[in-house]
């Protein structure tokens, strides 16, 4: 293999590698604005000088190629003084509005002039004044005095999205970005630009101003948007969550994720429909009850109902970990009928990564479902008769969206609908018990993507039976150091729990307790149950997933 | 001396005329010849690009990939906008089938079938005397699939001029190509260069329109008469565009290594009133200054201008006599730097326009002494850090007319001025103020 020294250290590399990426896959950082994995050289920002020896003038390690015995220094007094020159000149213009600016905290720019800079302007002059508080689409806020000019965003455009709607206009210092007339940056993908964007010159206009970066807590998880399952991060502040961020996850979504997942898959976790604790009915109407009840209530009322009048509807929106626990109840209740909704939208996919299933485990749902001798999965079929009134008592797990009116008329026939629910809708109109599940943001538990990957979910914010500081949440600033008597460091918790938890006190007043304490349990109870789940647990999931479906056994591992 | 591009022909533009004074005869014969021959012909010339870089065209054109696999691609480069540079211009307006022929024998040597002539878009006129001269060539044959006939081969190509829309930047090779790509005219990153990866990714060539118009006078009269003339390592005639302080200030056609001061006062008149010359430009507004008192000499080729400390560039001398004042000179040229600069690249985006303003700031009586230090400072750190030579352009005369001409800078400047200036500290870490130094009103202290 070739060798290329960087810094003294001997690296090998691949044929066709720039000095960059040989650096960045050895942990040895070249400070660069405008390069980007997944996207074309540009060579704009000229940060990433570097000495080469033979070269005679500094290049750039971005579209440099890495040939066999070349010497690259990264930190020598003529590279460090480049540097120091470049960052003056992106700061000469730049409008030093940190203050204000939702990047503050975690902007390439702040971080590079604390590093790579000399601390002091020796421009005198007014600074080059351009646009401010440009709305480049329904989502995409632009200012161009902070913008560096790096081209992320229209190479993103170009190349990721395909879909070229932005560019540069005017010349010289007087650049900006901006859309064709009578245009606007409206892509699905168009906020992973406000990502990429090295400084605050894009932001997220559903997140602007909302909070400081370093206020929240990030904790890593998935988007449940739809069935890719995009690896994001979930930022909460006050124990509400303020945004999702993508996660980098090179088999799933790279860097990206979709606008829909990014503003439209969370609010719900805070909104005023919000179950908060058990609800009966009495009178036609949900009224407030408790654990104890509620649970005694549906255990009462399940054992009445014979095995072939009890239908147990799953869920692509649960976990498997809440899906496995769901078949192990119907298991032990011998139930006739077991499915699951999963909710699919012909035509709504894409080749970039939105998928016509907008539910992130239906694949889960699928592989853990309950299947026995006797037993219908034919979800047409349950529906049918419970319209017959041959089934009587129905229990139905997380669904955030609503049935088709044909379901939910037939469920106004049964005599008894058990419901798990994060929110309030039509379907819980029809319940007789519904329990307050907690939201994918409130529990651990694992999605079966797509592509048949098993990834992790984790708590971000805590519920009454979930401590922040306790059960080990992700903590910001505030979470640490702020009192019982701020307000931000408390928040609204919602008296919600995990399916699987619920499930699990359900089996025990009926008498079979599964024993169950965490989610991971859960799992783990699954792998000798099922060939594709061997040898998995939280650890072996990691934190980017692991394919399970494609997995290779060998044959003394197979069971 | 004998010229080689504007021969002084009554009515050249004319194709007949053309034809009787020997046109299109080296097109024939280098039709018949193979590529490799007519390049290895115009290697031993040693012809050199007169669009600025001086780059040996046979060595160029030697890049372009034997084997075809894709179309290849020439672009002649006549946007010609460099402030000082007007001699592309003489060449559309008198001698255009001679460019037409160089461009015949250039493309068949690069299997180009395809040429774009690309034009600034202020030479409106030129460019219609252009398409009039090329209408003419496609009529007699000269052009387009008749040319097979014509000089009995199996080669073609075609020719389109591609208009300018105005930028200096688009005279810049990969600028170019992108702007006739309909892109926007910013020059791109190299590697990969044209010859492997130009026009719409396929093998390019591109030339200045003067080089180009060199070719058939080599291939009619031999390399080895080419080579003789003028200076040995860069040889042939220039043409010198002279402008400024000149009494017959003109396009001037001459061998390479000519004196300088042969050219200023023999050839352009001298300077008007006999006065002295305080400073010249040599090859085009980009190209450092030479003094006035250093003129003695200097021999205008590439090698002797790099020896005197600047470049031969496109040929345009400007010359600047006693009474100019050399400040608002640079105030000019910077502010053209400035207003062409593509913005793509952090140092020329930002210095390009910081040096303007440190300067507009000297002209307003608001400059020091450090002023003049940092305007060297800031032109050293865009100087060789940018991604296309514009960068440079904008630096050098920044940096070589103050340091050259301190002395005068120095009456431009005061010891001290008082500019109220906020925000001056943007990070702590390693700012040249001690902490002590930096006075926090009282009511801030903690
Ligand atoms: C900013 C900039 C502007 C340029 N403008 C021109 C021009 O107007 N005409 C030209 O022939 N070359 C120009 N050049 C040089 C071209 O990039 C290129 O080197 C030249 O056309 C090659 O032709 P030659 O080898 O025949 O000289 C420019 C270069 C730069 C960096
Ligand atoms: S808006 Fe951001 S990503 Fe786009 S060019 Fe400006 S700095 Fe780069
Ligand atoms: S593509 Fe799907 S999983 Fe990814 S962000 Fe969008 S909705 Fe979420
Ligand atoms: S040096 Fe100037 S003109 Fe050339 S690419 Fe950079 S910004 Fe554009």
């Amino acid at each position: 293999m070739p060798k290329i020294t960087i810094d003294g250290k001997e690296l090998e590399f691949k044929e066709g590698q720039t000095v960059i990426e040989v650096a960045s896959e050895n942990g040895i950082y070249i400070p660069h604005f405008c390069w980007h994995p997944e996207l074309s050289i540009s060579g704009n920002c000229r940060m990433c000088l570097t000495e080469i020896e033979k070269i005679p003038k500094l290049a750039i390690a971005c579209s440099t190629y890495a040939t066999d015995g070349m010497v690259v220094k990264t930190q020598s007094e003529s590279v460090v003084k480049a540097r120091e020159a470049v960052m003056e000149f992106i700061l000469i213009n730049h409008p030093l509005d940190c203050p204000i600016c939702d990047e503050a905290g975690e902007c390439k720019l702040q971080d590079y002039a604390f590093r790579y800079s000399r601390g002091e302007s020796r421009m005198l002059e007014e600074k080059q004044h351009k646009p401010k508080r440009v709305p480049l689409g329904p989502r995409v806020m632009y200012d161009a005095e902070r913008c560096i000019m790096c081209s992320r965003c229209i190479r993103f455009a170009d190349e990721v999205a395909k879909n070229p709607q932005l560019t540069f206009i005017q010349r010289g210092d007087r650049t900006f970005v901006s859309v064709f007339p009578d245009e606007e940056f409206d892509d699905p993908y168009s906020m992973n630009t406000v990502d990429i964007c090295p400084v605050g010159a894009l932001t997220s206009r559903d997140f602007r101003f909302k909070s400081r970066v370093w206020e929240m807590s990030n904790t890593p998880s998935v988007c449940i948007g739809c069935s890719r399952g995009c690896n994001v991060n979930v930022w909460v502040r006050d124990n509400v969550i303020q945004r999702l961020t993508p996660r980098e996850n090179p088999d799933v979504n790279k860097y990206w994720m979709c606008d829909f997942g990014r503003t439209k898959t969370f609010k719900f976790v805070n909104a005023e429909t919000r179950v908060d604790g058990p609800f009966i009915k009495e009178n036609n109407e949900l009224v407030k009850s408790n654990w104890e009840e509620a649970l005694n209530l549906t255990a009462k009322r399940l054992k009445k109902f014979k095995p072939d009048e009890t239908a147990f509807v799953a869920s692509a929106f649960a976990t498997v970990e809440d899906n496995h626990s769901f078949a192990l109840l119907a298991k032990l209740l011998n139930a006739k009928y077991y499915s699951y909704f999963s909710y699919v939208i012909p035509g709504s996919g894409d080749d970039i990564l939105i998928t016509e299933d907008k539910a992130p485990n239906a694949l889960g749902a699928e592989l853990v479902k309950f299947k026995a001798n006797g037993v219908s999965n034919d979800l047409d079929e349950i529906f049918e008769k419970i319209k017959l009134g041959e089934i009587k008592a129905v229990y139905i797990l997380e669904q955030a969206h609503d049935f088709d009116s044909y379901m939910l008329d037939a469920l106004a026939k049964a005599e008894f609908v058990a419901v798990h629910a994060t929110n309030f809708n039509r379907l819980t109109e029809f319940a007789d018990v519904v329990f307050p599940a907690s939201s994918f943001a409130e529990k651990h538990g694992s999605f079966l993507n797509v592509d048949g990957i098993l990834q992790r979910i984790k708590p971000a914010v805590a519920t009454v039976e979930l401590d922040r500081a306790l059960d080990g949440l992700a903590q910001s600033r505030w979470d640490k150091f702020g009192t019982k008597f701020d307000r931000w460091a408390q928040g609204k918790k919602y008296d919600a729990e995990p399916s699987w938890k619920i499930i699990s006190a359900l089996a025990a007043k009926l008498g079979k307790p599964f024993n169950f304490s965490t989610s991971e349990e859960v799992l783990i109870d699954l792998t000798s149950k099922n060939s594709a789940f061997r040898n998995l647990d939280y650890n072996e999931i990691g934190g980017t997933g692991i394919k399970i479906i494609e997995r290779k056994f060998s044959e003394e591992e197979k069971i | 001396m004998e010229k080689i591009i504007l021969p002084d022909i009554p009515d050249l533009n004319k194709l007949d005329v053309y034809i009787a004074n020997g046109g299109f005869q080296a097109a024939k014969k280098a039709l018949q010849m193979e590529p490799s021959e007519v390049i290895d012909i115009v290697k031993k010339s040693s012809l050199r690009g007169r669009g600025g870089a001086g780059f040996f065209t046979g060595l160029k054109w030697s890049f372009m990939p034997k084997v075809k696999t894709k179309p290849h691609y020439l672009c002649v480069n006549g946007d010609e906008s460099e402030p000082g540079s007007f001699k592309d211009r003489q060449i559309f307006e008198k001698n255009p089938h001679q460019l037409i022929e160089g461009i015949i024998i250039a493309a068949h040597a690069i299997q180009a079938q395809t040429v774009y002539i690309y034009i600034r878009g202020e030479y409106y006129r030129w460019i219609q005397m252009l398409q009039a001269a090329l209408d003419e060539n496609y009529e007699r044959g000269h052009l387009g699939e008749k040319m097979k006939q014509t000089f009995n081969t199996d080669f073609y190509c075609d020719v389109y001029i591609h208009r300018g829309a105005g930028a200096y930047i688009c005279g810049e090779e990969s600028a170019l190509m992108n702007s006739i790509e309909g892109k926007r005219g910013y020059p791109r990153v190299k590697p990969p260069f044209p010859a492997q990866n130009g026009l719409w990714g396929n093998p390019t060539t591109i030339n200045n329109v003067e080089t180009i118009t060199n070719v058939p006078k080599i291939i009619a009269n031999g390399w080895e008469w080419f080579a003789s003339i003028g200076a040995p390592k860069h040889p042939g005639t220039l043409l010198f565009g002279v402008s400024g302080h000149v009494n017959k200030p003109g396009v001037y056609e001459l061998p390479t290594g000519t004196l300088l001061t042969d050219i200023i006062y023999n050839y352009a008149g001298g300077v008007p009133g006999n006065k002295k010359i305080k400073c010249v430009i040599p090859g085009g507004s980009s190209m450092p200054p030479l003094r006035g008192d250093q003129l003695e000499g200097i021999k205008m080729d590439a090698d002797s201008l790099r020896e005197a400390g600047s470049a031969i560039g496109t040929g345009g001398i400007m010359v600047m006599d006693e009474d100019t004042n050399l400040l608002d000179v640079l105030v000019r040229i910077s502010h053209f730097y400035h207003h062409e600069s593509c913005g793509q690249c952090t140092p020329c985006r930002e210095g390009t326009g910081w040096m303007e303003k440190i300067l507009r700031r000297i002209q307003s009586g608001q400059g020091t002494s450090k002023d003049l230090d940092l305007l060297v400072d800031v032109a050293s750190n865009i100087e060789g850090r940018t991604v296309c030579a514009l960068g440079d352009a904008a630096a050098w005369p920044v940096k070589f007319m103050i340091t050259r001409f301190r002395d005068e800078f120095e009456k431009y400047v005061k010891k001290e001025v008082v500019i109220p200036v906020k925000n001056k500290i943007h990070s702590m870490k390693y700012t040249t103020y001690s902490v002590e130094n930096i006075k926090l009103p009282e009511s801030t202290k903690p």
